[in-house]
């Protein structure tokens, strides 16, 4: 099995201090993998490090069959998009400005805008259903629609893999569901490999082909979701002495 | 939307250009000595019978002229730049005390050189700002890292200006009496006194350093979106950072080697020309910024030199005078609109 992403004996952490190792992790192309576990068990961690911005501590991250280190950053740039939670407040830039950032990788020394960049553009805008809110700028529109921005111009970037950490935070019900079934026909229609974190227990289980589960010091458990999502496994991960994770209803129970 | 920008675009060049032609034409006319237009149409075109008044047109007007033009275009750009780095419309070179550094240095430079007899040169001035720029960024970037808040660190920038400040004060109660009236019109900003080789010099100087900001549009572009995407997106940050930290610093070097310290340029102008193109665009805007910053103190001079005549007033008073009201609109302005 050779994935799109794959990272052999990865260990990572801050400041040289390790925080998980042996992290071994392989997306393939029109899967999507997700990363749970409970806050501060390490997952954008372990997505930083993927993407470059913390340096690897030891082990390696390969990108299509080769190092990441081997290969040139707009060669990255080219394969590779991301969508983090660091916030974007551009100063005056229209949603449309926002998503043709994108085709950094792609333009030339000035970075001017072809025709053939700009048809992406309106392409990629159209994939997220965002071309009624093009023009507004974008510190006026809301969450939901950022979050569909900072997809579409993630998409605009041409990748075959997206690296997203927790895309759905701070979204209420209707956008989480919109941004995942926007995410999950990405994946179809452009054979993505898709690597994010999740917090929502119900999202992971129905958009994941794989669920690897995060917990504090080690990948605990890899599996698909019928296997990941069960109760007794779920409240051993969250730690839940006195509650329950419901399997039929992927819900987090209090017992009193 | 991209036909109205196109539009927007070429009428702010438009008005740019325009007011740049009459304060250009007006500042030419203006002074103690009144000149005809056909007098100065002849002096300009090689002709002109009295000597005198070539020599005030061709060696105190023009250059004058010029100076504030170049200088003032350097200072915009460079707050430009600074703004960028720290994702912050209050930073710049005034602000921040790098002017002030690059103030210190050169005082420094002065008295020491003065003293012994070396004639101080337009390389040596620079080079004295620059590394007093320098040494003020540094500071400051020090400061960046344990401080997060930018109204922070701009307090910070407001300190070290004011230290530097005290200790040139110092340094000029201190220096021989010779130095002292060179000393003191220089530190308090002017552009008197400008000759055409300074003008050579801080012509290739801030061309080049301008031509090398024009060719980071793109980066700069893609930082303005933040850090983690513009990583992503292919952008060396480290060699990114360290060249908008040199080019930003050379620039307001060389404004404060020449013409002193100058305040508010840096960090209005780049603002006015944002409000008057309605975009953060980096290749609209580092154009826009130098023309803009070359008119406002042009006018700012114009003003200097005539308002109180004979007496001249410093060229930071104007520029504070019509700088800081603009600084203070977009505070405000800018925390009405996050909320």
């Amino acid at each position: 099995m050779s994935g799109y992403l794959e990272t052999k004996n990865l260990s990572v952490g801050y400041h040289g201090k390790p925080l998980i190792e042996d992290v071994s992790l392989c997306v393939q192309r029109g899967k999507i993998v997700t990363l749970i576990g409970p806050n501060g068990s390490g997952k954008s961690t372990i997505l930083k490090t993927v993407i470059g911005q913390l340096p690897e501590l030891s082990g390696t991250v390969y990108l299509d069959g080769e190092t990441m280190r081997s290969r040139s950053r707009n060669d990255i740039a080219r394969r590779m998009a991301i969508l983090m939670t660091a916030r974007v407040e551009p100063e005056l830039m229209t949603c449309r400005d926002v998503v043709s950032s994108g085709r950094y990788p792609y333009t030339g020394r000035l970075g001017v805008l072809r025709d053939e960049d700009k048809k992406i553009v309106e392409q990629s805008l159209s994939q997220v259903d965002a071309l009624a809110f093009a023009d507004a700028p974008f510190s006026a529109v809301s969450d939901g629609q950022r979050q569909r921005i900072l997809l579409a111009r993630a998409l605009c970037q041409q990748p075959q893999l997206i690296v997203l950490d927790e895309p759905t935070s701070f979204l209420d019900i209707r956008y989480k569901l919109e941004l995942l079934s926007v995410l999950k026909r990405m994946v179809r229609e452009n054979d993505l490999a898709v690597l994010l974190s999740l917090h929502e227990l119900d999202l992971a289980r129905r958009i994941s082909d794989t669920v690897i589960c995060v917990a504090g010091d080690r990948i605990d458990r890899i599996g698909t979701p019928e296997e990941i999502f069960t109760s007794d496994y779920i409240a051993q991960l969250y730690h839940l002495e006195r509650g329950k994770y419901d399997e039929c209803f992927s819900t987090l129970e209090f017992v009193p | 939307m991209e036909q109205k920008r196109r539009t927007r675009t070429w009428c702010g060049f438009l008005l740019l250009f325009v007011l740049l032609a009459v304060f250009l034409i007006w500042n030419l006319f203006a002074g103690s000595v009144q000149l005809s237009a056909s007098q100065i149409g002849q002096i300009l075109l090689g002709g002109g019978d009295d000597l005198t008044q070539k020599q005030i047109i061709m060696q105190i007007r023009l250059p004058r002229m010029a100076s504030a033009l170049i200088l003032g275009g350097a200072l915009s750009v460079s707050g430009y730049l600074l703004q960028t780095f720290f994702h912050n419309p209050i930073a710049g070179p005034f602000v921040l005390g790098i002017s002030s550094g690059a103030k210190l240095a050169v005082s420094i430079a002065m008295i020491v050189f003065l003293s012994r007899g070396v004639r101080s040169s337009s390389a040596l001035l620079i080079s004295a700002a620059f590394i007093g720029a320098m040494l003020s960024m540094g500071l400051i970037l020090l400061i960046s890292q344990r401080v997060n808040q930018m109204s922070l660190l701009v307090v910070c920038g407001v300190m070290i200006g004011y230290i530097c400040s005290a200790l040139t004060d110092f340094l000029v109660t201190f220096a021989d009496d010779s130095n002292i009236v060179n000393l003191h019109n220089w530190s308090n900003g002017s552009f008197s006194g400008m000759k055409w080789e300074n003008v050579t010099t801080m012509a290739w100087v801030c061309g080049i350093a301008l031509i090398l900001t024009f060719f980071l549009s793109k980066p700069i572009r893609a930082y303005q979106l933040g850090e983690v995407y513009a990583r992503n997106m292919g952008v060396p940050i480290k060699a990114f950072r360290a060249a908008l930290i040199l080019l930003s610093s050379v620039l307001s070097a060389c404004v404060t080697a020449f013409a002193g310290p100058i305040s508010f340029v840096g960090i209005a102008l780049p603002h006015l020309m944002k409000a008057l193109f309605k975009t953060a665009e980096p290749l609209l805007l580092i154009p826009a910024s130098f023309l803009g910053g070359g008119i406002f103190c042009l006018a700012c001079d114009l003003i200097a030199r005539t308002a109180f005549a004979p007496a001249e007033v410093s060229i930071s008073s104007v520029t504070a005078v019509f700088g800081a009201p603009v600084v203070i609109y977009m505070m405000v302005h800018r925390k009405a609109g996050r909320e």
